[in-house]
């Protein structure tokens, strides 16, 4: 295990900064607290009540559906990684993660089925009308789970069989084509929750749902913001599963070759989960723009109205997927020969992120009513205000993205020795980009005070495009400085210290418990509507719940989730032996440079065991 | 289960608590459905006021852009507006040939109609939401502000089934519940049960004079939750009222039954 002093010290301060972010966050609500009594939620169906049975069938449905969808992106791309690239490790990273789904999708299917059931026996007014409008595509739904299931039959057991060449790359194309019945299931399945979001303007509650325009219904107002900003989201967690699973695998691995597999393989995972997670702060803004457009209203409910709460416990737990990537990372860097270099700038990008979070979590506009209003001493926050204004927390994230990229780059750069002549010119002129950036989103963040909120909102796009240049600028240096140079030393895969991994575990049960929040955001802005302003929901759930409550709705799917996850697992474990470990044996021996590795780099002596130990981030991230 | 699984178990679980608890941790606000209302014809100035009131501060969602303080997306209401004085002071002068009452109206059914100046159409039609009642007892209250209210039970409609929110579900052809007359829909769906009006059968307590043994509160939940409490005597029969009213109901119609029976002395 690495004990090297800084990274223990990483570790203190982390530690420290959690504690500090929570108890600010009890000292606020000590401020604001508001005497509460929840309200009495009766029961039709048994002990929880209707509306608590659909909402956690549906919600663990979701979880499901999203790592079925999120999996076979990351199988494809492993796979292609073998295919184009050559490293077989990837390849069988791929089939583990296959053969996992074959498990899941079962659940995924009978999740489904029961959901259905209660929405019929519960709801059956909404369920008729729903499906009176979308009867079509209720039926291409059913059929595209057949082929779907049909598909990653082919794909997991034809793995072997079709090995090379051309077959291979037919099998590989089955993996796309599984990749595009997911996108299909789930560009309908949105439809359904969209509509009952963003209904076509030209409906009322007197319009007849048989008349209803199907494609009017289907491709409304929120459905394509709502597709991309899910499509991402659930790639995100398809990484932040695989990273979790290994991190298991890897505390229970017996063996060096195990450990270091999983250990690497936790690594990809992290990085898929963290790199695609930069993009999701941008989608979200386009779907919450959407909103706005649909219905000013509806966007106010949500962002200043009852709602207003649900975005700082947001702030909060994207603060903690932040910390705990760049923890993860921070720590990974021990493993690297040369990495120590870059330890001291850890803590500041710790103390970075720290302040980013307690920005991005300060209340702006928190207005519900009269009564809370007074309670709060007014529509801003007392002390905070200025820094609860979008501009800031627009800054505040902005910056974020940038040092969670700082901290990649160092990662790629730890066991590098540039060799090409203008390295170091290179190096500085990376450092002049980001610091600029940084500037220059400051400076539109304080600009942003003194212009009237149509020009900020303007800002928020020159911020958003700086940072998207300068990570692709300054990328592109980093892969050009990296050709040809000298490697400090090979990667020691494995060599990890447990803490690591529980980053891991952090990080995915934040994900998943933020699309519970998310998920209840989302329908809880049609508050008493079945379909906004159309169906109004007349049972005795119509009022939508406080957060106290939905957290604890939330929790329980969460843990249904994670157990049910952990079945799947152990089920996938007695379906084939983890077929790595022999493998890792089987490929050291049938290497043919002994000892040697033919990773992309390029160099160094193969101290992982069989297991090839280059450092090769993923493309695209 | 080593070590390893409890350890892991504890990280999720304390994760999960620490997001729940800090969840509940802050102010807990929840999203009320708004009150439906049935006033009759002699219905007074302060009834509909207050009515008024309780929407435009709650479930009307108004607050959310007609708050007082400077910035915010509409044009202050309660206080002054560029020295115009309060809602109840200006509505009268804002259009020519509108007085208060109609312009009022007007704004808030056909907001894009008459802008105020340099806001944006932003503002949302409220009959969509709020059935006429509603409404007008909102215009009683803004006119209170500063302005004397001359809404009466006559501007509002008696008949208003058809603007009733709920229509969605009669108009899907499921199995809804017919009409707009509390007398005809409780001989329909309820006479199957109970004694009524000289008809009906008797498997649950007769629903005449229903009034003076139950509140409408009281009511409304037996109709949409009738699991939830038991009527003595009939405790075997629990469970025998179905449960699918709230679901077949406009919410109109709910409200008329519920208003009708509470009225029974
Ligand atoms: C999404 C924001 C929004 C909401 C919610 C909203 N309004 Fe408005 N309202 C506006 C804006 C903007 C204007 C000015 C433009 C216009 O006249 O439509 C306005 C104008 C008005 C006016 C005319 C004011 C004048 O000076 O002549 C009245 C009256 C009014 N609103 C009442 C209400 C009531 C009552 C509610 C709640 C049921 C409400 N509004 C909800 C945004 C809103
Ligand atoms: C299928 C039979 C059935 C139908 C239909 C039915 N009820 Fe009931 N109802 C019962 C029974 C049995 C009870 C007593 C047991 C209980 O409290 O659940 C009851 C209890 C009640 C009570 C509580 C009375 C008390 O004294 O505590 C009310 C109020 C009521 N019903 C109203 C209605 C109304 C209004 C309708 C029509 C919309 C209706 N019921 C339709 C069977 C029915
Ligand atoms: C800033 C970074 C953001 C992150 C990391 C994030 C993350 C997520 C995640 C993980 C989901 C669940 C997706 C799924 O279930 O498949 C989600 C859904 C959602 N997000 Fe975001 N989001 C962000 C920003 C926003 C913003 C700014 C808005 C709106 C103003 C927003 C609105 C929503 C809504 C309404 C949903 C519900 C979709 C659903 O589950 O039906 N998000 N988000």
């Amino acid at each position: 295990m690495i004990q090297d002093r800084s990274w223990a010290g990483a570790g203190r301060w982390l530690l420290s900064a959690v504690v500090a972010l929570a108890a600010g966050l009890l000292l606020a609500e000590t401020l604001v607290a508001q005497a509460y009594v929840p309200p009495d939620y009766g029961a039709d169906f048994p002990v929880i009540g209707s509306r608590a049975a659909v909402w956690i069938v549906a919600q663990v449905h979701l979880m499901f559906a999203a790592f079925v969808l999120g999996v076979p992106m990351f199988a494809v791309i492993a796979e292609a990684i073998a295919l184009f690239g050559g490293e077989d490790r990837y390849d069988r990273l791929a089939k583990e993660f296959t053969r996992l789904l074959l498990v899941a999708y079962s659940a995924t299917a009978l999740l489904g089925g029961l959901f259905v059931f209660l929405l019929t026996t519960l709801y059956p007014a909404l369920w008729s009308y729903l499906s009176e409008v979308f009867r079509i595509s209720m039926w291409m739904y059913a059929g595209i789970f057949f082929a779907e299931s049909a598909t990653l039959y082919m794909y997991y057991y034809g793995w072997d069989q079709w090995k090379k060449g051309r077959a291979k790359l037919g099998h590989w194309g089955l993996g796309l084509l599984l990749n595009v019945w997911g996108t299909i299931a789930l560009l309908i399945a949105n439809s359904w929750l969209t509509f009952m979001m963003s209904p076509p303007g030209d409906l009322t509650p007197d319009t007849s749902p048989a008349t209803v325009q199907f494609w009017s219904a289907f491709a409304n107002a929120t459905w394509m913001p709502i597709n991309v900003h899910r499509l991402i989201a659930n790639a995100v967690f398809g990484g932040a599963i695989v990273a979790a699973y290994a991190a298991y695998r890897f505390l229970k691995a017996k063996s060096d070759e195990e450990r270091a597999h999983y250990d690497w393989m936790g690594y990809v995972g992290n990085m898929i989960a963290i790199g695609v997670f930069l993009v999701l702060p941008f989608a979200g803004y386009y779907l919450g723009r959407e909103i706005y457009e649909f219905n000013q209203q509806m966007g106010v409910t949500m962002m200043g109205g009852f709602m207003s709460w649900l975005w700082i416990i947001q702030a909060f737990l994207i603060g903690v997927l932040f910390l705990a990537g760049n923890y993860y990372l921070w720590i990974g860097l021990g493993r690297i020969p040369g990495g120590e270099r870059f330890a001291p700038y850890t803590k500041w990008m710790l103390l970075v992120l720290v302040v980013g979070v307690i920005v991005w979590a300060t209340p702006h506009t928190m207005i519900a009513d009269r009564a809370e209003l007074a309670a709060m001493g007014g529509t801003f926050h007392p002390f905070l205000q200025p820094l609860g204004v979008m501009s800031a927390k627009n800054t505040a994230v902005n910056l974020m993205i940038l040092t969670t990229f700082l901290s990649f780059l160092l990662y790629r750069r730890a066991n590098k020795n540039p060799t090409v002549s203008w390295a170091r010119t290179g190096t500085l002129s990376q450092g002049i980009v980001l610091l600029v950036c940084a500037l220059v989103v400051l400076f539109y963040g304080i600009a942003g005070y003194f212009v009237p909120a149509i020009v900020r909102i303007g800002f928020s796009v020159y911020q958003v495009l700086a940072v998207l240049f300068t990570i692709i600028a300054v990328l592109v240096l980093d892969i050009l400085i990296a050709r040809g140079a000298e490697s400090r030393g090979d990667i020691r895969w494995g060599r990890m210290p447990p803490r690591s991994q529980y980053a891991l575990f952090v990080l995915v049960v934040t994900f998943t418990w933020l699309m519970g929040l998310m998920g209840f955001a989302r329908s809880g802005i049609r508050q008493h509507w079945h379909v906004y302003e159309i169906v109004q929901d007349t049972s005795a759930y119509a009022a939508t719940p406080a957060l106290g409550y939905a957290a604890q709705i939330i929790s329980a799917s969460v843990v249904i989730f994670f157990l049910m996850l952990a079945f799947v697992f152990w089920i996938g474990g007695m379906i084939a032996k983890p077929a790595l470990v022999p493998a890792a044996a089987d490929a050291a021996a049938a290497e043919p440079v002994p000892g040697g590795s033919p990773g992309r780099s390029g160099s160094g002596a193969d101290r992982g065991g069989g297991l090839e130990p280059g450092l090769e981030p993923l493309p695209g991230t | 289960m080593g070590a390893v699984d409890l350890k892991v178990g504890g990280v999720v679980f304390g994760t999960i608590l620490v997001f729940t608890l800090v969840a509940n941790a802050i102010p807990q606000v929840q999203s009320d459905v708004p009150e439906l209302i049935a006033f009759g014809a002699e219905v007074t100035a302060e009834e509909l006021v207050a009515a008024g009131e309780g929407l435009f501060e709650g479930a009307g969602g108004c607050i959310a852009c007609h708050a007082e303080s400077a910035g915010a997306r509409g044009p202050n209401l309660v206080t002054d507006y560029q020295g115009e004085g309060t809602i109840g002071q200006r509505c009268g002068d804002r259009i020519p040939g509108l007085d208060c009452k109609e312009y009022l109206y007007q704004s808030l059914t056909l907001p894009v109609d008459h802008l105020v100046d340099d806001y944006p159409p932003i503002m949302p039609a409220l009959d969509r939401t709020m059935n006429p009642q509603q409404v007008w007892a909102v215009v009683a209250f803004l006119q209170s502000l500063g302005g004397e209210v001359t809404v009466t039970g006559a501007d509002i409609p008696t008949e208003d089934a058809a603007g009733d929110a709920g229509g969605g579900l009669a108009a899907a052809g499921i199995p809804g519940v017919a009409g707009s007359d509390p007398v005809e829909i409780v001989n329909q769906e309820c006479a199957l049960c109970h004694l009524f009006a000289g008809g009906g059968i008797e498997l649950g307590p007769p629903l005449d004079g229903l009034g003076a043994r139950m509140t409408a509160d009281e009511i409304r939940i037996s109709i949409l939750e009738p699991g939830a409490g038991v009527s003595e005597g009939y405790e075997e029969l629990l469970g025998a009222m179905p449960a699918t009213f709230g679901d077949r109901f406009t919410a109109t119609q709910l409200e008329s039954v519920v208003s009708y029976l509470s009225g029974l002395e």
